[in-house]
């Protein structure tokens, strides 16, 4: 089990990626029926004026289909994830769901994963935490670790082994 | 005497001790028993955007676990509230879906039922133990501090999935400070995005949201601000200075955790809730005590 396997730059996800095709698909027929470009979503949108994200864009664009050239695009990868657009699209869009879509379907078509994605997926496979656990210093300077601090050992996977088999089903996971 | 499982997450156990230190002080003055429990992982939210059945599966799994003790969850951290409530959401409405995490699950002899509910430190305060309570609890009554909240995004957001405060106009973190005599003061940019999100992948970025917030907090003359959430406030503790740089401006906002201040108007030492560890000038508060 590596990471390959679950961001699958190595095989096809094939299953995963039909299944959020079929979400993006279905999506983009309700949106059709939904969306009418009142770019509530992008007035708020806490990306949008640092980075230049506009959700009403984007939905616009699935509307046409453009899915590929989304995937393929730096600004799925600029969202917060506020919700903002979430809690105040008026006809119940959420562009911040869409984005997340995109951005699963970027990882399981083989794209390469922006940042330190990888290494956060990494630490999680293989101790079941975003990071090490950090000794961490003080304003005076003077280093500290949970134990220093009287806190009781980190909760962790107990049976690493078997957390990795589990997560590994997740991605080769055929139906 | 209220019993629940704490389930930690990830940033605050391994690097946002201050906030692990002041909820398992705060809590049981109030008669609230925190349990630690083995073999909690990720909660998956921060890889969302990665694979969200990585997310659904591992929040399941951690609920599941809770609820193998008959607990429910309480979780400090907002953005693990927001993921474990999300997937007892979907799960506990979508037998397929259920059915599918739960084949996941079996590995670990573990399966998710949705018995176990989930609570956030500002809920378990405002809405089960009553401002009524903290006030009779008060000792040490703080100054007038002028404060700016931020409740962190995911805190209020979406109300869809259910959200311990309201989206627009949240009072609770208000009203528990009003409790312990500070002075919160409402201001424009208060649900503003701390950005920290964009940390992994566009750090840059990142660091200009938290310095444009907190500038502006520091031209409206604010003495201190508080927050919840570990992701923000390491954003604007740890990382204040670089986040200044960003925006040009030399940052100088003590920031603390709620249940920091709440411990020390409780009577709670300094030493045990942390505040040796934000790395803000906290010291010009004049916070007192030992």
């Amino acid at each position: 089990m590596s990471i390959t396997d679950l961001t699958s730059m190595g095989e096809p996800q094939t299953e995963f990626r039909k299944e959020i095709n079929e979400r993006l698909c279905k999506l983009q027929d309700e949106i059709s029926d939904y969306c009418f470009q009142c770019a509530k979503c992008t007035s708020g949108c806490e990306a949008h004026k640092l980075l230049e994200l506009e959700p009403h864009k984007i939905i616009a664009l699935l509307k046409r289909g453009l899915i590929d050239e989304m995937v393929n695009s730096d600004i799925i990868w600029t969202c917060m994830s506020c919700f903002k657009c979430h809690e105040r699209c008026p006809q119940k869009v959420a562009p911040v769901e869409v984005l997340f879509l995109l951005k699963n379907l970027a990882v399981a078509s083989g794209k390469q994963i922006p940042g330190n994605y990888t290494a956060m997926l990494q630490s999680v496979l293989s101790m079941g935490l975003l990071q090490e656990v950090k000794s961490i210093t003080t304003r005076e300077n003077k280093t500290k670790t949970r134990s220093n601090l009287g806190l009781p050992d980190i909760s962790k996977p107990t049976d690493p082994t078997k957390f990795q088999t589990m997560l590994s089903k997740i991605a080769i996971e055929k139906i | 005497m209220k019993k629940y499982a704490l389930y930690p997450g990830c940033v605050m156990p391994t690097e946002q001790y201050a906030l692990e230190m002041s909820v398992r002080e705060v809590l049981p003055l109030f008669d609230v028993k925190l349990v630690d429990l083995k073999g909690f992982s990720c909660c998956g939210e921060p890889l969302k955007s990665v694979n969200q059945m990585l997310t659904l599966t591992l929040s399941a799994r951690n609920l599941a676990i809770a609820e193998k003790e008959g607990l429910d969850v309480l979780a400090p951290c907002p953005m693990c509230h927001l993921a474990l409530s999300n997937c007892k959401r979907i799960l506990d409405k979508d037998p397929k879906m259920n059915e599918r995490i739960n084949k996941f699950l079996e590995d670990e002899g573990l399966k998710y039922t949705g018995t176990a509910n989930i609570i956030h430190t500002i809920e378990l305060l405002h809405n089960v133990i009553g401002i009524e309570k903290i006030k009779e609890k008060v000792k040490k009554p703080l100054k007038e501090f002028k404060v700016a909240t931020h409740y962190g995004c995911h805190l209020f957001r979406p109300s869809e999935v259910g959200r311990p405060v309201d989206s627009e106009n949240p009072q609770e973190i208000e009203n528990i400070l009003k409790a312990i005599g500070v002075k919160p003061i409402e201001y424009p940019e208060k649900l503003d995005c701390c950005g920290g999100l964009l940390t992994a992948n566009l750090p840059e970025s990142a660091l200009t949201k938290t310095g444009q917030k907190l500038q502006r907090v520091q031209e409206q003359g604010f003495d201190v601000f508080i927050d919840v959430c570990p992701w923000c406030h390491r954003q604007y503790d740890a990382k204040q200075i670089k986040a200044g740089e960003t925006v040009a401006a030399k940052l100088e906002i003590p920031v603390l955790y709620l249940t920091q201040l709440l411990g020390l108007s409780l009577g709670i030492s300094k030493d045990k809730l942390g505040l040796d560890l934000n790395l803000s000038p906290i010291d010009k508060l004049n916070l007192g005590g030992k």
